[in-house]
């Protein structure tokens, strides 16, 4: 699944089939290449979403046991979250210090979170390729 | 696969951790070995308003120079920028600027005023060559040309001396550069 096709999906409640929030980004870790959490939006209460906590992420929904799953983030993944973590947009820099273009998407497996690809301009690079994400840019192998 | 670039090209460019993010940008080339290798780089902040850093980079905490940027694992690459200048100083260095200086053959021939250095990237950083304007002694006078240099060059304030064959080995880009060097180089050796 690609991370533009996540975005904006609803976070529904098995307990209550009601809609508890709306996907809003997805957070990194680069040193594990795994989608860590879900950042929330239109929740009640807290804006976090852990990937343990999911029930299941469905082609048109996220599904979580209860609205209890939602709430605000650990440390280890507030340390991931804003604008110098977010992959989309950002220059992707080869490790041999050549740029390759911008980051469109990113490809992850909903089964387990594992980032499997990066779509830099119009080509996808696996996901292993991964190195580090900051404020200046996401760092890939060079091939 | 090795690369050759200009110095000048090197300038400004962002020194860049393995974890994304810009810690310097390059300020200036510290040259180490007289003059024939890149000891370090003076660094400079990133952003508008940022001057000069007290920290130098040494080449050997560079992961990779691109096109780009400078790759470096995180910011324990960069070490006081005395220690750079003193240990690239301690090689024979130079550390001084030779743009401007005027290439002289072995023969006493005026080649030219240096205007760019040209490094050829691996595990050591080396300076195989020199931008010049050209002087009369060759065919395109005025025009910028590729003047290839020895393993080992002799080097003062004014003047860069070269063995005489260099002239033969001039190009006019980078390009074919690479091979001249090598030519030039394995002509040098045979001499000898």
């Amino acid at each position: 699944m690609l991370f533009s096709e996540a975005d904006g999906q609803k976070v529904v409640s098995n307990a209550t089939a009601g809609t508890v929030g709306k996907v809003h980004g997805l957070v990194v870790d680069p040193a594990s290449r795994q989608v860590v959490a879900l950042e929330l939006k239109k929740t009640d209460g807290g804006d976090t979403l852990a990937w343990e906590d999911i029930a299941a992420f469905g082609a048109d929904a996220v599904t979580v046991a209860d609205a209890e799953a939602i709430g605000e983030p650990s440390e280890a993944v507030a340390e991931l979250t804003g604008k110098d973590h977010r992959l989309v947009g950002k220059r992707a820099l080869s490790d041999g210090g050549d740029e390759l273009g911008k980051v469109k998407d990113v490809v992850f497996d909903p089964e387990n979170g594992a980032i499997t690809g990066l779509v830099v301009e119009k080509e996808e690079l696996a996901g292993e390729r991964l190195i580090g994400v900051g404020s200046y840019a996401v760092v890939v192998k060079a091939e | 696969m090795s690369r050759l670039m200009r110095t000048s090209e090197i300038e400004k460019r962002p020194v860049v951790t393995m974890g994304g993010e810009d810690i310097a940008q390059i300020k200036d080339i510290v040259f180490a070995a007289s003059g024939g290798e890149v000891g370090g780089f003076t660094l400079a902040g990133r952003g508008l308003f940022s001057g000069g850093k007290k920290e130098g980079l040494p080449w050997n905490s560079v992961v990779a120079l691109g096109s780009d940027a400078v790759m470096v694992v995180d910011e324990d690459a960069l070490q006081p920028k005395q220690e750079v200048i003193d240990s690239s100083a301690a090689s024979g260095g130079s550390g001084g600027n030779v743009l401007g200086s005027q290439v002289l053959t072995d023969t006493g021939t005026d080649l030219g005023k240096v205007v760019d250095v040209i490094i050829e990237i691996g595990a050591r950083c080396d300076v195989v060559g020199y931008e010049i304007e050209a002087s009369e002694a060759l065919a395109n006078k005025g025009q910028k040309v590729l003047i290839p240099l020895p393993d080992t060059l002799a080097a003062s304030s004014e003047h860069l001396m070269v063995p005489d064959a260099a002239k033969e080995f001039v190009s006019d880009d980078l390009a074919g550069f690479g091979a001249s060097v090598d030519a030039f180089r394995s002509r040098l050796k045979g001499s000898d």
